[in-house]
């Protein structure tokens, strides 16, 4: 296992386009991410902020129409999505998909060890596993009854995202991209989730919080702030630059960005 | 150049047959009578509606006839889950003493099959033999033996009854008649198994009779051989405020057929069907329900689903009948079938027929795919695509197979279930 540290990239896109169902929804879009980072991509509603994340995560339908995408220095888009996840990359959904009849612990205990068989650990048991996720269950204020439940079925929008939260924290990827983590959490679910990423900061490790609002980075404060529209990256800053953007919205960045 | 003659079809080779079945000289009379009107009408073909979906064709080549007795061991029953309770086994349709345990509970009989033949023949059907008929006429021409079974009112057995029914080859004609008393409650279990390699041809047939308050849980496992047809025929008679449970795991046979007629005969009748079935390579599953309303507030409920790989083949063909009489009647039919390979295919055909105000009925039927965002969902947690697939599968007849009890009988049905899914290993660890 080669250890990551503070400050290596850990993600690199160069010129990526991307077309979803023949219409050009990314194009040319450049981003850097190093470890220890959070970044924050933000950006209108139809940006392509979701259409980013899933490309990422290696959603199939999704054709690549230019750029290149190294994740450790492998050509990312090589990769199928189970390899991509096993090699630490992990994906939290906007909507997390409800699968009746397959068990959360049971896809959570099979994931955790699909990482661990890549990394050359030795798989966990049952019984160590169930020990793993209790601890992680409290972090996330999640009860034992999900352990008997199916992935998602039935769980309410606040509790699908803890559930993503509680999956990352298990796995404890090398790259977490969170889409639109915070919608539909009240502000208590808000803490929760934001309790759960932040337990997760490393220097060996990144986080990319895609989302429409500023109110999510005032409980995780991101490194870098990106606004993505009209399928590229418009504008980079601070946290300063979240701010500036709810209190004046998108419109100024297009403008700017068409200016120049 | 001598043509050989063409063999007589399987209908007519039966007849020489019927003098050696036991009875009365009016029970042989009634036989040759009803096998000449099968052979006017022939077996059904899927040019009959009822029949559409299956096709009988395979029988044409098949005989009927059953095959010489053959020694069979407790060896034969080796691979069912372990039984629970009293078990009767059939073997070609006859009772088979030495592999059965007949210790019955309190309350339930077990009537020697000569006392049915004692009260007579019944009359016969009207000619020409509707197609839904035939099958269970056929039985009836051929069966020489079967379970008479009544359970007495009130009486409540906690231990399942199981009926075996072993096919080794050649025709087998089971019988199988059930009563329960007011207030009864009984789990029965049938298998239907195969023993070596022969073609074998089953016609089932079950009456049950719940009385008013009984409650039968009814589950059928078919594991019959490769070379089996097997079409099982219930008839089922729900009495007032009665409970009908009915389990379907279809894991077996060449082809295998299941027909549910049930009518709620009773007010405030309660049936819930549901069934599973895996059709892989050639095989083929099939199941027709016919659930009948007669009287007020009654329930039904139908939960069934298919799989097909390779080029299995299966059907769902489901009607309910609300007759003018059955207000407030609650009916629901799911019908969805997953399709695992290009050349897998599974008809679904839910029906409603509504002659009352004040019902509510629903169905739905889909026929599809795995669904490819469960399937990227689970990709992106680092499983594999077989596994992921495997798995999801496996969810697919989860909310059926989860029904089953009790529990030892539910984990057993399960693994067999999981055996005939492709990458089933890869998954063996998420069911137990």
């Amino acid at each position: 296992m080669t250890t990551i540290s503070k400050g290596e990239v850990i993600l690199q896109i160069s010129g990526l386009a991307v077309n979803v169902q023949g219409r050009r929804i990314l194009n040319g879009l450049d981003l850097t991410v190093r470890a220890g980072e959070v970044h924050a991509i933000m950006g209108p509603n139809g940006a392509g902020k979701s259409t980013l994340s899933q490309v990422l995560a290696g959603r199939p339908d999704y054709e690549i129409a230019g750029g290149t995408i190294a994740y450790l220095g492998e050509d990312l888009l090589a990769l199928a999505p189970e390899e991509r996840a096993r090699r630490g990359l992990f994906l939290g959904f906007q909507y997390p998909v409800e699968i009746p009849g397959v068990n959360n612990v049971y896809l959570l205990k099979a994931a955790l060890n699909a990482r661990r068989r890549q990394l050359g650990l030795e798989e966990v048991d049952a019984f160590e596993f169930l020990a793993i996720v209790r601890d992680k269950m409290t972090l996330m204020q999640m009860d034992e009854s999900f352990l008997k439940r199916g992935v998602n079925e039935g769980f309410s929008g606040g509790e699908k995202k803890r559930n993503e939260i509680l999956q990352m924290t298990v796995l404890e990827p090398t790259l977490a991209i969170l889409d639109e983590t915070d919608s539909g959490l009240d502000i208590d679910a808000l803490k929760v989730v934001s309790n759960g990423v932040n337990s997760m900061r490393r220097d060996e490790r990144a986080v990319v919080l895609v989302t429409h609002y500023q109110r999510l980075l005032d409980y995780i404060v991101p490194d870098h702030v990106h606004v993505l529209a009209g399928g590229r990256i418009l504008k980079s800053g601070d946290r300063g630059l979240a701010l500036e953007l709810e209190r004046r919205g998108y419109d100024w960045v297009l403008q700017e960005a068409s200016a120049a | 150049m001598s043509a050989r003659p063409e063999p007589a079809p399987p209908l007519q080779r039966l007849r020489p047959l019927l003098s050696r079945l036991p009875g009365t000289p009016a029970w042989s009379e009634w036989r040759a009578a009803a096998l000449a009107q099968l052979i006017a009408v022939g077996l059904p073909t899927t040019r009959d509606d009822s029949w559409k979906y299956t096709n009988l064709r395979l029988l044409e080549r098949r005989e009927l006839a059953p095959a010489a007795p053959r020694p069979l061991d407790a060896s034969t029953l080796a691979d069912l889950p372990a039984r629970q309770g009293p078990r009767l086994v059939y073997v070609d349709g006859r009772f088979h003493g030495a592999l059965s345990d007949a210790t019955l509970p309190a309350g339930l009989t077990l009537a020697p099959y000569a006392a049915l033949l004692a009260a007579g023949p019944p009359p016969l059907p009207a000619a020409p033999v509707p197609a839904d008929e035939r099958l269970r006429l056929l039985n009836a021409c051929m069966a020489c033996d079967g379970a008479q079974l009544a359970l007495a009112a009130g009486a409540a057995p906690e231990q399942p009854l199981e009926i075996v029914h072993v096919a080794t080859g050649g025709g087998s004609y089971p019988r199988t008649r059930l009563e329960l008393g007011a207030g009864a409650a009984l789990h029965l279990i049938e298998y239907q198994i195969g023993v070596g390699p022969a073609e074998a041809f089953v016609a089932a047939v079950s009456d049950l009779v719940l009385g008013r308050g009984a409650r039968l849980t009814h589950t059928t496992v078919q594991l019959s051989g490769e070379r089996t047809v097997l079409v099982d025929d219930s008839a089922v008679r729900v009495g007032a405020e009665a409970h009908y449970e009915h389990r379907l795991v279809a894991l077996g046979g060449q082809l295998a057929r299941l027909d549910l007629h049930v009518v709620l005969d009773g007010a405030g009748a309660v049936v819930r069907l549901a069934g599973v079935f895996f059709a892989d390579g050639t095989r083929e599953h099939h199941i027709r329900t016919l659930i009948d309303h007669c009287k007020p507030h009654g329930t039904s409920d139908q939960l069934y689903r298919g799989v097909a790989g390779g080029r299995g083949r299966g059907s769902y063909d489901g009607k309910v009948i609300v007759r003018a009489g059955a207000a407030k009647t609650s009916s629901r039919q799911s019908s969805r079938n997953l399709l695992l390979t290009p050349d897998a295919s599974i008809d679904t055909r839910p029906q409603l027929e509504i002659n009352a105000d004040d019902v509510k009925c629903a169905h739905g039927a889909t026929t599809g795919t795995l669904d490819e965002q469960m399937l990227f969902y689970l990709l992106t947690r680092g499983l594999d695509r077989q596994t992921a697939r495997a798995l999801l599968t496996y969810a697919f007849v989860g909310d059926v197979l989860m029904r089953l009890d009790p529990a030892p009988l539910r984990q057993a049905i399960e693994l067999r279930a999981l055996g005939r899914l492709p990458a089933a290993d890869t998954i063996r660890e998420f069911v137990a």
